[in-house]
């Protein structure tokens, strides 16, 4: 008789029948069947089977479980077996997971960063430090936690096992990725971080600061990258301020020294009331009508009218001069600001961004150049800055050809890019980005997210179609070289299950999007509390967000389009013309589905070219284990980043920009180009522009160029290093004579002594200036 | 910065920093870089720009 049974742990307790009818009758709701009275039928012939066996052995659960589902093929109950067994597989691989858990904690807990990939799978995480192992502790049993609760149980499969990947996953239930922060709007009237209310900022010092707060606010509200999307047109009011401020003051300190009794307040107040008069204040181009009337006023303040005109003078031939200089100091302050300060717990400095390029306005293009200067001069020992990603938008009759307003900027760009790395560059005139443009309205100026996100088109609200205050919601990559492999060679198959994971990827992206639209204002004070994503300024503390983010998009990526190509026809699109027509059509077929999605649903669906930093290892580890070492598939430790041309393929610059172009036409959520330069470019500045203007005529919507940029921290060298340093002519970890840096002019300050004493100061007097 | 009195050197082992690009985000030393992506980059070939 079936009296007992044996638990996984090895407990016996008393059989229940109730347990085996109540999972096949789950079993039986979840495919649809209503055959419910065959459940009992099926519980009585499992029963039979065990007292049938004549034996006394007490059977186990996995023993009942086998018997289960034998008898529910047995029955023909194809469809509810198959339901039955996925549900005890996915049982089975939650069990697993909690010893996999302790197996991950134990790895975070006692292996250094350096010998664990966990804890090296965002390269901007010190995963060292106890703030980032805290950090990854939760975002471990997070992840652990929706794996097993929050996705369905298809869901779920198709994540652990590689064919699909939720990006963030750690934040499933938490937040959304991004924003792109309008800084006109933010700081108009001043805002509030949670901690403290800060007043409109007065001049380009404070703007800068407050700048840098918004990104670490923000960053602590979203699990994504920040950017600013108006850096030039959003600071340019602070310099606008600072510029009437310090001219007010040169006007007030020549009276002062010329014996007149006027003061700084008086002419501010003289100020302000022609600006009523006129419209105009004082600014970098002077209005004429404002001097000719500010001149008028200064002669009734001054008991001597030449004082009035010497002092007008002098503010009308300092200021500007001045003001270049505050500003310097304030983009100074900015990029070593987003270099050193933390966010999340102390563990991560904010990811930030910031795009500008097309502001005509004199004060934009001073916070334009200055930003450019100080990336130029890098961080306090010469350092490249890691933050923030800059982008400079390229547009046709602003900055693209000699004589445009904005020309000499682009320049600029050009050889700090060369220099550091950044700024990246966007293309307000690629098709695809100029067709949302409007001149009249700023806020249809392309934006993008550092490493590569845009949203500008609005399927739910077509009147809205801007890049400002909104941003992404959350995004799944799809494992496109494993449907590859699996479909061998067959097309047909190939689509057909893009086609089901491309369905399954958005039915998650709904249950999140779910998730996501029941929280509330108060989740996020600052993104939603302080109006910077869109339409948040309409809603109350305790209202839902649910209407407001579906300004934002829910993106489907894919990874590895040239290992796809590979194993399904042969050759990638580097290789072959043919490849590249149907990896067109692979990534087009991709983004009409998703269009599809979001006509129905009046949500944003749209299609990234993922960046996939982790990802890019995991899928591929995965795929080597299932089916081997394919040749040109899984023969790398990594899938090759989205739509790129292999990185290991050799491949002229225009040739690979011209092949991947097409691409960015079709991936709407986000896209980027690189190209590898070799050799110091800085030297070679026609080229690295002619790159540039290449990939702005093939259509690129969003490129960057990849340099060696190298840094020798003992002599402060900065530039290519092959195996020794061309400065002080050390290899890597070698010491220099003390002696020779002296004679290169370096160290002169220190000798044997004072080395010891300063520990790791580097000094200032030392340092080569850099040359702009 | 290290100073070794005994041979009146300075700087040893003292790495030298350098910054690439990772999905878009520099990155002050490869030492940081996940196993997938620090092969990536060890792969990476130079594009000839003379055609653009």
């Amino acid at each position: 008789m079936l009296t007992s049974i044996i638990k996984r742990d090895g407990r016996v307790v008393i059989y229940d029948r109730n347990k085996i009818k109540m999972a096949i009758l789950k079993a039986m709701e979840a495919s649809g069947s209503t055959d419910f009275e065959k459940a009992d039928l099926v519980t009585q012939a499992v029963e039979q089977h065990f007292n049938m066996q004549n034996s006394y052995a007490t059977p186990s659960v996995e023993e009942i479980q086998d018997q289960v589902e034998h008898e529910l093929m047995a029955s023909g109950l194809d469809n509810v077996a198959k339901r039955y067994i996925l549900y005890r597989a996915s049982r089975n691989t939650i069990r697993e997971r909690k010893s996999k858990l302790v197996k991950v904690f134990d790895e975070i807990t006692f292996s250094d960063a350096l010998d664990s990939d966990v804890k090296r799978e965002n390269a901007n995480i010190d995963g060292d430090t106890p703030m980032g192992t805290m950090l990854k502790y939760g975002s471990e049993s997070a992840k652990d936690y929706f794996l097993k609760f929050l996705l369905s149980p298809d869901q779920a499969e198709a994540h652990r096992d590689g064919y699909i990947h939720i990006h963030d996953f750690d934040f499933y239930a938490l937040t959304m990725t991004c924003c792109q922060i309008d800084l006109i709007k933010l700081f108009k009237g001043g805002f509030s971080t949670g901690h403290g209310f800060l007043r409109e900022p007065n001049d380009i010092q404070s703007y800068s600061a407050l700048a840098c707060i918004a990104i670490q606010s923000n960053q602590n509200d979203q699990h994504g990258g920040q950017s600013i999307v108006n850096f030039d047109y959003g600071l340019a009011d602070g310099v606008r301020k600072t510029y009437k401020k310090l001219y007010l003051k040169n006007i007030a300190k020549v009276c002062d020294v010329l014996g007149e009794n006027v003061s700084y307040e008086q002419l501010k107040e003289m100020s302000a009331a022609i600006t009523e008069r006129c419209g105009a204040m004082p600014k970098i181009t002077p209005d004429k009508t404002y001097v000719a009337l500010e001149l008028e006023e200064l002669k009734k303040l001054c008991k001597d009218p030449a004082v009035a005109e010497k002092a007008q003078k002098f503010a009308l031939e300092k200021t500007e001069d001045e003001t270049d200089k505050a500003t310097y100091q304030a983009m100074e302050a900015f990029i070593h600001n987003l270099n050193t300060m933390h966010s999340r717990a102390g563990a991560q400095t904010p990811f930030s961004s910031i795009n500008y390029g097309m502001d005509t306005s004199d004060e934009g293009r001073m916070v334009m150049k200055n930003v450019l200067l100080a990336t130029d001069a890098g961080l306090g020992h010469g350092e490249t800055p890691i933050f923030p990603i800059q982008i400079f938008r390229v547009k046709e009759g602003i900055n693209y050809n000699p004589g445009e307003r904005n020309y000499d900027l682009f320049q600029l760009a050009i050889k700090v890019s060369a220099k550091r790395l950044f700024p990246n560059f966007s293309f307000q005139d690629a098709p695809y980005n100029l067709k949302y443009y409007n001149p009249d309205d700023v806020r249809t100026e392309i934006g993008y997210m550092g490493c590569r996100t845009r949203v500008v088109a609005n399927t739910y609200d077509p009147n809205n179609e801007i890049t400002y205050g909104r941003g992404n919601l959350s995004f799944t990559s799809i494992n496109l070289p494993r449907l590859a492999i699996e479909a061998k060679g067959d097309e047909d198959l190939f689509y057909r299950n893009l086609k089901k994971y491309l369905d399954l990827c958005v039915k998650q992206l709904m249950d999140r999007f779910a998730i996501q639209k029941k929280k509330r204002v108060r989740n996020f004070p600052f993104l939603m509390g302080q109006g910077v994503w869109i339409d948040s300024e309409k809603l109350g503390i305790d209202d839902e967000v649910g209407e407001v983010i579906k300004h934002g998009t829910l993106s489907v990526g894919f990874i590895g389009l040239a290992e796809t190509l590979t194993a399904l026809y042969g050759k990638h699109h580097g290789e072959s013309e043919e490849a590249q027509k149907k990896g067109l059509e692979i990534i087009g077929f991709m983004r009409r589905i998703l269009d599809e999605y979001s006509d129905r649903f009046k949500l944003n669906f749209s299609l990234l070219a993922t960046p996939a930093e982790g990802l890019s290892g995991r899928f591929v580890r995965i795929d080597k284990k299932r089916f081997g070492e394919i040749k040109g598939v899984t023969d790398k430790e990594y899938y090759t980043n989205s739509f790129h041309i292999p990185v290991s393929f050799e491949i002229s610059a225009y040739d690979k920009i011209n092949l991947e172009a097409p691409y960015h036409a079709l991936t709407n959520a986000g896209h980027i180009t690189y190209v590898e330069m070799d050799g110091d470019v800085s030297q070679n500045l026609e080229a690295f522009e002619a790159v540039v203007r290449c990939m702005k005529e093939a259509g690129i919507g969003y490129g960057a160029i990849n340099h060696p940029v190298d840094r020798d921290p003992v002599c402060g060298y900065n530039g290519i290093i092959g195996d020794v340093c061309p400065r002080c002519g050390r290899r890597d970890g070698e010491g220099v004579p003390l002696e020779k840096l002296h004679r290169l002019g370096l160290y002169k300050h220190l000798n044997a002594a004072t080395l010891g004493q300063c520990g790791n100061q580097f000094e200032e007097a030392d340092r080569i200036p850099n040359k702009i | 910065m290290t100073y070794n009195p005994d041979t009146q050197m300075v700087g040893e082992g003292v790495k030298f920093e350098r910054i690439r690009r990772i999905t878009g985000y520099l990155v002050g030393t490869v030492d940081r870089f996940n196993d997938g992506k620090r092969a990536e980059e060890r792969d990476r070939v130079k594009h000839d720009p003379t055609k653009c």
